[in-house]
């Protein structure tokens, strides 16, 4: 089959017309879309410092080590110097109650989640029954 | 309604006239709706594809560039949400071996044949691997231009032009056996 058959079949599709209800349907929908509140933003003034800070201990952390390998430290010495690295690190978490904070953190961002997962498929629901 | 006039209905929606977004829907649903059903070869999903693509043009209309075309920008929209969605939720599509043959067209007119000819390429084209199929749809819905094909696919020219002959080099080889033995069938 030639290039010019191909072309001429694919080109060649059907055209169908969408149904009457259609465009009310899609007014329907940017309507409640419009009304509802805007999204609350996320807080990134507030949130780089802290992201800041976790990024620049992230890399100091995989310079150390990187650095400590290079060095050729036996295996031992490396991992006493990265208890001594991590310990002042630890004590400050335990007295700030860092794994409370987390746990906290990770609960609300697993609810926050969940809910707009379930108002996301709602909004489907009610849409595609407004399309029919 | 031009290019200046969707440009004038966006910058309506954008200040807070909601009810303008019907002018850029009246004006490119068939083109949306149409697109989708290519991608997935059922008017109801097509439709229902089309409509979020709306939904989310309208969310994202701050986002659109001027120095694009707004068709251009809303294409590009519409297919990425198009091959995710289906990505995501596929089309129940008949493997390329399975198509089936064309009837036998013994005694049947020229214009039946063609059309069980024609219905055969459109069905193995849809069963050709993702990344082939959307090049193809696109090439032949922007008119076989390629790079309105690759704009709305957020690829470089070179990789749409590649997709595309790899996709009718497939096409081909899988036609060629049934054409040729539907050719057989008709000659005995």
């Amino acid at each position: 089959m030639r290039d010019d058959d191909l072309d001429r079949i694919l080109y060649n599709e059907q055209v169908i017309v969408p149904s009457s209800g259609f465009v009310v349907a899609v007014m329907d929908a940017v309507r409640r879309e419009s009304l509802a509140p805007s999204p609350i933003p996320f807080p990134w003034k507030r949130a780089l410092p802290g992201l800041f800070a976790a990024g620049v201990a992230l890399v100091s952390i995989f310079v150390a080590g990187i650095a400590m390998f290079i060095q050729g430290t036996t295996s031992q010495l490396f991992m006493s110097q990265l208890q001594s690295l991590f310990a002042p690190i630890f004590e400050r978490c335990n007295t700030l109650g860092a794994g409370w904070i987390t746990f906290a953190l990770i609960v609300s961002i697993a609810s926050a989640k969940l809910s707009m997962h379930l108002a996301t498929r709602k909004t489907r629901i009610v849409d595609k029954a407004n399309a029919r | 309604m031009g290019a200046a006039e969707d440009q004038t209905c966006v910058a309506k929606v954008l200040s807070g006239d909601s009810s303008t977004f019907e002018g850029i829907v009246r004006r490119w649903q068939g083109p949306l709706v149409n697109l989708a059903y290519r991608f997935c070869r059922d008017r109801g999903r097509a439709e229902e594809l089309a409509q979020e693509a709306f939904l989310r043009a309208y969310r994202s209309l701050d986002r659109w560039r001027r120095e694009a075309a707004f068709s251009t920008w809303l294409f590009a929209l519409a297919t990425n949400l198009y091959c995710s969605e289906l990505r995501r939720i596929p089309v129940r599509t008949v493997p390329l071996d399975d198509v089936a043959e064309p009837r036998d067209l013994r005694g049947a007119d020229r214009g039946l044949e063609n059309e069980d000819r024609d219905r055969l390429v459109r069905r193995a084209a849809f069963a050709l691997p993702p990344k082939y199929r959307e090049a193809l749809i696109l090439f032949y819905f922007h008119d076989m231009d390629i790079p309105s094909t690759a704009r709305s696919l957020g690829l470089p020219q070179g990789t749409v032009k590649a997709r595309l002959s790899r996709g009718r080099e497939m096409l081909r080889s899988k036609l060629s056996q049934r054409l040729v033995s539907l050719q057989l069938t008709k000659e005995a």
